[in-house]
């Protein structure tokens, strides 16, 4: 190339030179140089030669540049593969650009996407995280197993109930994890898989360390396209509802017949003074006492269950004034002693003489020292004896009043629910009548409404001993002022 | 009926009373005891000829009564009538398989009882006669 180069450089000084030539014979043609004539001829002739000659010089010179342009060109057009119709590869880019646009799009809806679904998925894990929370919370007992059985989650309380550890029973079949007290709940989930039901309910016992306890136990299966996926067991204990439904039927049985019996007197009595039946005026009397008496037993039965209803909601109005315990024991003592001797039961008092006022509601309290020691005559056989006590602690300023019988007892695993609502001690049930309301009398009018506290002791077959403690007036009243 | 023995077993005194009344006024005989143990004593000692007994009584209930009058030759053919508060706790059952002629729920009429018993002591004579 370079080579070349001077070639075409050299031909176009030729060409110059030989046109410089020219131009200066052409000035003396014209006169300025009539001296030099003949000799610039022949170099005039000279320079148009040597111009000739330049200028094919100049065109092969050309000739062969064109040549070796054209050569690496096609060279290069060899040597890179490059597309020979450049539209094409316009069109091509296009294409590409194209493409990459849509990819760019294609991978920015992606992103977005992936996005709503992480957050879609952070959701789902937080609301597992709640449910399962929710499931451990309970107090319920549940229990999720797949469509083989095996154990999915358990909560604390199913384990507790079931005696197993959940982590260890994991992905196991629940049969193999659970022990043979729990076969027949096994059983309840395998048939309840089997035969697709929705939900079944039944009532289970479970022993827990205090006893038996009653579990209504729902089992329902998790149907997913026509199919069983999975059961989900929920076991709820229901031996308390069970226990108070018991109570409240036996409380209503006990009321009508305590209510029938006053009644069958009233009714029967009434009768027999209608037909005639009374011969004389001292037996029209009698009967007309105990239709009387009787009714006053109603009104008492009646007035009893008010005022524990009262005392409850809070309704009863109470009116407190300081009044002394002996007086009004003293007056309870003579009302129940005619009962006690009809039993053949003596009833004898200790009442020193002491300051032991106390601020409360007369009737109410001669309401709980009468159920008190009808209590301990009703439990007490003939022969027996009652003893009331008051005493005077200084020291915390109470005023405690006890009544001891030498009666038949209560059991150890009773003791404490002998102030409940209808309770009745089961094994002196037989002895006596009565509602269950009695000592629960008791227990709300010295606790809910003299803020004091009741207490019993008790041993089978020596008898028990019932009190109660309220708080002296002078102390009330000294709170009051503070 | 004159001349027949009636016993009363009630822990209400004074249903006993009205009920001994009602009986002596028409003609029986009423022996009585205020609860269930004392009750079948009598029952096996003066032989009655019907035996009206209340359902809830301390120590041995009216049931509880019948059942061992039952078990006992010299008293298992006596009659009994039962006064209950309690009727719904008396299922036919119960009556037929203790042998129980009549339930009277209470409150109940004199009357009614003296007619009962009166049905029942009837009966018992004619089946005896046939």
């Amino acid at each position: 190339m370079r080579r070349q180069r001077r070639l075409v450089w050299a031909a176009a000084g030729m060409v110059m030179a030989s046109l410089c030539l020219a131009a200066l014979t052409g000035l003396y043609d014209s006169g300025i140089g009539v001296g030099w004539r003949n000799g610039f001829v022949a170099w005039r002739l000279a320079a148009c030669c040597l111009g000739a000659v330049g200028v094919i010089v100049l065109g092969l010179a050309y000739h062969r540049l064109a040549r070796t342009v054209a050569s690496i060109a096609r060279q290069l057009s060899c040597d890179l593969a490059l597309p020979t119709d450049l539209r094409a590869v316009e069109r091509a880019a296009e294409s590409i650009q194209d493409r990459l646009q849509e990819g760019r799009r294609v991978i920015g809806e992606l992103e977005v996407e992936l996005k709503d679904l992480r957050l879609r998925s952070q959701l789902s894990d937080r609301q597992k995280q709640h449910t399962e929370a929710i499931i451990y919370s309970l107090r319920d007992a549940v229990v999720v197993v797949d469509e083989s059985d095996r154990l999915l989650m358990a909560n604390t309380a199913a384990a507790q109930l079931l005696d197993f550890d959940p982590e260890v029973a994991r992905y196991q079949p629940l049969g193999r994890s659970l022990g043979p007290q729990c076969k027949d709940f096994v059983q309840l989930i395998q048939r309840s898989r089997q035969s697709a039901t929705e939900a079944t309910r039944r009532e289970m016992v479970f022993v827990k360390p205090d006893g038996p306890h009653t579990f209504d136990t729902i089992v329902s299966c998790v149907q997913e396209q026509d199919k069983v996926s999975g059961v989900v067991a929920v076991l709820h204990d229901i031996t308390r509802e069970k226990e108070v439904a018991q109570m409240k039927n036996d409380f209503v049985s006990h009321v009508s017949h305590e209510l029938k019996t006053p009644l069958a007197s009233i009714t029967a009595y009434s009768e027999m003074l209608a037909d005639g039946e009374a011969d004389d005026e001292q037996t029209r009397k009698e009967f007309y006492q105990v239709i009387q008496s009787q009714a006053q037993r109603l009104n008492r039965l009646i007035e009893d269950i008010l005022n524990i209803s009262r005392i409850e909601s809070g309704l009863i109005k109470v009116r407190k004034e300081p009044v002394s315990l002996t007086i009004l024991i003293e007056q309870q003592m003579q009302m129940i002693k005619g009962f006690a001797e009809e039993k053949g039961i003596t009833v004898s008092g200790r009442n020193p003489i002491v300051y032991d006022q106390v601020l409360a509601d007369k009737d109410m309290i001669s309401q709980v020292i009468v159920n008190l020691l009808s209590n301990a005559v009703k439990y007490t056989p003939s022969g027996g004896s009652v003893r009331i006590e008051t005493d005077v602690n200084e020291v915390d300023a109470l005023a405690r009043v006890t009544v001891t019988d030498t009666g038949v007892g209560i059991p150890a695993d009773e003791i404490d629910h002998v102030f409940d609502k209808f309770y009745r001690v089961g094994a002196n049930n037989k002895q006596a009548k009565g509602t269950g309301l009695g000592l629960n009398l008791v227990r709300q009018i010295v606790e809910k409404v003299h803020n004091g506290r009741v207490f019993v002791t008790s041993e089978v077959g020596v008898g028990s001993t019932f009190g109660f403690e309220l708080p002296l007036a002078t102390a009330e009243m000294a709170g009051a002022t503070r | 009926m004159t001349g027949k023995k009636v016993l009363i077993a009630d822990d209400e005194i004074h249903i006993i009373h009205v009920v001994a009344i009602k009986l002596r006024n028409n003609g029986y005989d009423v022996v009585a005891a205020n609860n269930g143990a004392e009750a079948y004593e009598l029952a096996c000692r003066e032989k009655p000829d019907i035996v009206v007994t209340d359902y809830q009584m301390p120590f041995v209930t009216g049931i509880e009564l019948i059942e061992k009058l039952r078990k006992n030759d010299e008293t298992k053919h006596i009659p009994a009538v039962l006064l209950t508060a309690r009727s719904f706790a008396i299922t036919q059952e119960i009556q037929e398989s203790l042998g129980i002629e009549e339930c009277l729920s209470k409150p109940f009429s004199p009357k009614e009882l003296l007619k009962t018993i009166e049905d029942i002591l009837y009966q018992r004579a004619v089946a005896i006669r046939v």
